[in-house]
């Protein structure tokens, strides 16, 4: 990092000033003249924080696709898949059990084990062949989408925010300044702010994990060499399926949080795969960072694009897209 | 095709081009012959909806799925952005043409709408192919997949130029020499015409400079730059003379169905291209011809076979899906690498002393 | 082996070439430095080699010799130090276009095209460093690049075997078409790494001839371990430790060298 901001003097100014000045946006009271150019604080308050929380909702499902594909090489374009089946499974038992959490439980370890099936019948018999691989997985997609598309029909389903979720929660940001001096702070759902909570911690363990502990030094060895790890007596097959199980399940439970936050429907599979595509395409293949930062840059260009610009958020995403693979091929945090 | 060696046969360099055409077509195999007079005399023997729907659609398919074959067999990039590209020349047909919308069409002549599509969508082609080309394998593919999606949701949006979610309809060919180009028989030659002429122009340049330097690339392109080649400005290259391939099916395609839409290239169309290509086969530029017929011919009956199974009709996604899934499970060079290894068995069974390894 | 210099479409007249082959070096290089991480692989290099020179470049497995080759050619961008072809400073230009200047290279592992036959693969490399590389349509009989190919094959010895398929030819035969491949148009100067390996007695006294027989402009460094070949062709030595140079001199002072004996030729040294 000391490396990055000592070669690039002129680009770290310009970024602090631009972190500085937005960060004054959020925290300062707007005045008149701001609210006339750039809308009421409280519509951008919330377009910010909802690109900020459907970063953490893409964070989640691209950390499982950017840990399978950067760390072990497979590529799985039926994670899109593990998204919806994760979603369609996460309303059932939420409804069968009337257990928001339980349900959370019960998805990860059904979709990890998928998971595990996937892994051992695609990605162990075709090792190294990556186009292969790809193909295979599209295969899958299509014929698990069909027969999701056969068992739940076209219609959305919602899944129900549990009680004690619900509702808005203050959060210690200025809103608004009423013209008898009152201040009105951001009301925003309980849901999601739980939701980003969540997801921050889980991406930090998952960066513990993978950085600071034993099995994550094996793991990261053990993609560089597998023959090495192989030779030294560590069992690489099951390190590599418990990862590929847990990437896996992290996708089922997004399919959750999805659900929760928009809805289950047929074709968020393919939606939440593209996402998981840009993400690590703008983050960089194998980084949690980088999935956190191009999650966070995407949602935030979504959200606020819709808020600001409709007809063309969309084009926004694929606009970073594009200006990444330009300049920094790599992606982001990629090496 | 047989293999034709640098230089072609024949003594004398300086031969007619009748004459170098003969020899052509006489160094291909029989059966060429034979599918040749058959599709020529094709309108005797099917009706009208075999040569509009099955026909006129599988030669369609078939040129898109061909630039893909070209880049991925020829160059070992997998595109999925042809469907898109297709589908922006279709688009530029309607936009710059004739149509229902009268607000948007510019009502511009056939001589200049196809061209300017054409050169439109080949643009489109090759900045895609700018930024997909410095990434190697796996990444093109997940890289044009996400540009084929910005495609789908900017066409649904965008109401100024591509009329959103409606599209386009009543984009018909024009009536060139007193014919109805959309008429069954006409369509189908015209059709068949184009994918002829696509195919021989893959196989042709296939073995000019630059379909071998491709080739090289594609193989080595460590050693490709060592010999002094732009390895990325012939990857690029390669997209934009794919593109025009692909926008002849594109324009087709917005003909044959009169109408264009975001769906048309929606994300289930474009992973259909790939389908129809690995399916056929990406070492040979037949290939797709014959993925696009099987896909053809099983979208448009496996619902009323599944029917008459007492089966519901409308899982023939889930037969094509589970199709596409074998093939690329136990015969990933598909349908034309099985066909090759039936042959080669079946040769060497006849003779063991003549075993000759099979063409690239 | 006149065929080789009238080699067509040459990137500057002969005249041109012979005349600034007087005033500058072929290849210089000052201070080159590569790091990848903490190891060090090239250490402040610094060559100098007259055009048509014959260098010999000797050190034992590890001491950098092919790094050193991989930044001439452009593989790698050096860490530091700057690197001059024919007087022009080519330090950050990417490979083809050092190559479009004069420059070729062999490989350790023969990077030739299975898939191809050899005057497909000979063709390719005369296509490379002349115009026409996207040309659409094809060569016909009486094209010039043909011809110069098929004059290459026969100069390598590798005339019956022209429309073979090069995964069908044997180890020699590749090795042999290696050096076809870098002596493809107009050569200025050649990187030959490790040309001999594998090779039996026999091709490598043919070797020796190709090499010892190329005309008099192109100059050439030579990778080898068989010191027997690589003596035999070069009339000056490099010789390479841990990255840098550490003597420089005639083939007859750096055999004799106490030093180099220690290091290299007697102790059987390791990187």
């Amino acid at each position: 990092m000391n490396d990055i901001i000592r070669r690039n003097p002129g680009w770290t100014v310009a970024i602090a000033l631009l972190a500085a000045a937005v960060v004054w946006l959020i925290v300062a009271p707007w005045s008149a003249g701001m609210e006339a150019t750039f809308g009421r604080k409280q519509i951008f308050l919330n377009a910010l924080f909802n690109g900020i929380t459907l970063g953490a909702l893409y964070f989640l499902v691209a950390s499982g696709f950017t840990l399978i594909f950067g760390l072990m090489k497979n590529v799985n374009l039926a994670h899109g898949s593990l998204y919806l089946l994760g979603g369609y499974l996460g309303f059932e038992i939420s409804e069968a059990t009337g257990s928001w959490l339980f349900s959370f439980v019960v998805v990860f370890i059904a979709v990890a084990m998928l998971g595990v099936v996937l892994q051992y019948t695609v990605f162990r018999r075709m090792e190294g062949e990556d186009l292969r691989q790809t193909l295979v997985t599209i295969g899958i997609s299509i014929v698990l989408a069909d027969i999701m598309l056969w068992l739940w029909g076209g219609p959305s389903y919602q899944i129900l925010t549990p009680d004690w979720l619900r509702g808005p929660v203050d959060l210690p940001l200025i809103a608004a300044v009423r013209d008898s001096g009152e201040v009105i702070y951001l009301r925003y759902p309980a849901v999601r702010i739980a939701i980003l909570v969540a997801s921050i911690a889980l991406g930090v363990l998952m960066w513990l994990a993978l950085n600071r502990t034993r099995i994550g030094m094996l793991i990261r060895a053990g993609v560089d060499d597998r023959e090495m790890l192989a030779a030294s007596g560590v069992r690489v097959q099951i390190i590599f399926m418990v990862v590929f199980a847990f990437g896996a399940g992290l996708a089922g439970i997004a399919g959750i949080v999805g659900g929760t936050f928009q809805s289950v429907v047929a074709g968020e599979d393919m939606r939440f795969l593209l996402a998981s595509l840009v993400v690590v395409i703008v983050g960089g293949m194998g980084s949690i960072l980088g999935a956190a930062l191009g999650a966070v840059l995407i949602g935030l260009a979504e959200q606020l694009g819709s808020v600001y610009a409709p007809t063309y958020s969309v084009v926004f995403t694929f606009l970073i897209m594009a200006l990444v693979l330009a300049f920094r091929p790599q992606g982001l945090m990629g090496r | 095709m047989s293999e034709q060696s640098l230089g072609g046969g024949g003594a004398d360099g300086r031969r007619s081009l009748v004459a170098r055409l003969n020899a052509g077509l006489r160094s291909l195999p029989p059966a060429y012959g034979v599918v040749g007079v058959l599709l020529l005399l094709m309108p005797l023997l099917a009706n009208d909806f075999f040569l509009f729907q099955i026909f006129g659609w599988a030669f369609i398919l078939g040129m898109i799925a061909l630039s893909l074959m070209f880049l991925a067999g020829y160059g070992g990039m997998v595109s999925l952005a042809q469907m898109s590209i297709a589908a922006l020349a279709g688009y530029m047909v309607a936009i710059l043409g004739d149509s229902g919308a009268t607000a948007i069409s510019l009502g511009w002549p056939w001589w200049l709408y196809v061209p300017v599509a054409i050169l439109v969508a080949a643009a489109f082609a090759t900045f895609i192919g700018a930024l997909a080309v410095r990434t190697e394998g796996i990444y093109t593919i997940m890289i044009t997949l996400a540009f084929a999606a910005a495609f789908f949701y900017f066409t649904r949006q965008n109401y100024t130029i591509f009329n959103g979610y409606s599209g386009f309809s009543n984009v018909v060919p024009p009536r060139l020499f007193g014919v109805n180009w959309r008429s069954p028989v006409a369509f189908y030659y015209l059709s068949l015409g184009c994918a002829v002429l696509s195919y021989f122009a893959v196989v042709y340049v296939s073995r000019a400079p630059f379909g071998l330097a491709l080739q090289g690339i594609r193989d080595n392109p460590r050693r490709m730059a060592a010999l002094g080649f732009n390895v990325v400005a012939h990857r690029v290259a390669a997209y934009t003379f794919a593109a025009v391939i692909a926008s002849v099916g594109g324009i087709l395609l917005v003909w044959q169905n009169a109408q264009i839409s975001p769906g048309t290239a929606g994300l289930p169309a474009v992973i259909d291209i790939l389908v129809i290509a690995i399916v056929g086969g990406l070492v040979r530029p037949i290939g797709p011809f014959i993925g696009a017929f099987i896909y053809v011919l099983l979208r448009t009956f496996s619902p009323d076979v599944l029917e008459a199974l007492a089966l519901p009709g409308d899982r023939f996604k889930l037969i094509i899906g589970l199709g596409f899934l074998v093939v690329v499970y136990w015969s990933p060079d598909g349908v034309l690498g099985l066909w090759e290894r039936w042959r080669s068995r079946r040769r060497r069974r006849r003779d063991p002393l003549m075993d000759r390894g099979s063409e690239p | 082996m006149s065929t080789l210099e009238t080699r067509s479409l040459p990137p500057r007249s002969v005249s041109e070439r012979l005349a600034a082959a007087g005033t500058a070096n072929a290849l210089e290089l000052r201070g080159v430095t590569k790091r990848f991480g903490a190891l060090a692989a090239l250490v402040d290099v610094t060559i100098t080699v007259k055009p048509g020179e014959r260098r010999a470049v000797l050190g034992s497995n590890g001491a950098g010799k092919t790094t050193l080759f991989n930044c001439v050619t452009g593989d790698f961008l050096p860490t530091s130090g700057t690197i001059r072809l024919f007087g022009e400073d080519v330090t950050n230009f990417p490979p083809h276009e050092r190559i479009r200047r004069g420059l070729r290279r062999t490989y350790q592992i023969s990077l030739l095209f299975k898939g191809l036959s050899v005057i497909d693969n000979v063709y390719l490399a005369c296509r490379g460093v002349s115009r026409g590389r996207f040309s659409l349509i094809r060569p016909r009989k009486g094209d010039p690049l043909l011809q110069s190919a098929r004059e290459l094959i026969e100069a390598v010895h590798l005339n019956d075997s022209a429309a073979t398929r090069v995964s069908e030819l044997s180890y020699g035969q590749q090795r042999q078409l290696e050096i076809a491949l870098a002596l493809a148009g107009a050569p200025r100067f050649v990187l030959f790494d490790e040309p001999a390996a594998g090779l039996s007695p026999k091709e490598r006294a043919e070797l020796v001839e190709i090499l010892t027989n190329l005309p008099g402009h192109i100059g050439y460094i030579i990778i080898e371990h068989d010191m027997d070949v690589a003596l035999r062709v070069a009339e000056s030595v490099s010789m390479m430790h841990n990255g840098r140079i550490f003597k420089e001199g005639l083939p007859s002072e750096i055999e004799n060298d106490p030093e180099v004996q220690e290091l290299y030729l007697g102790g059987g040294g390791h990187g």
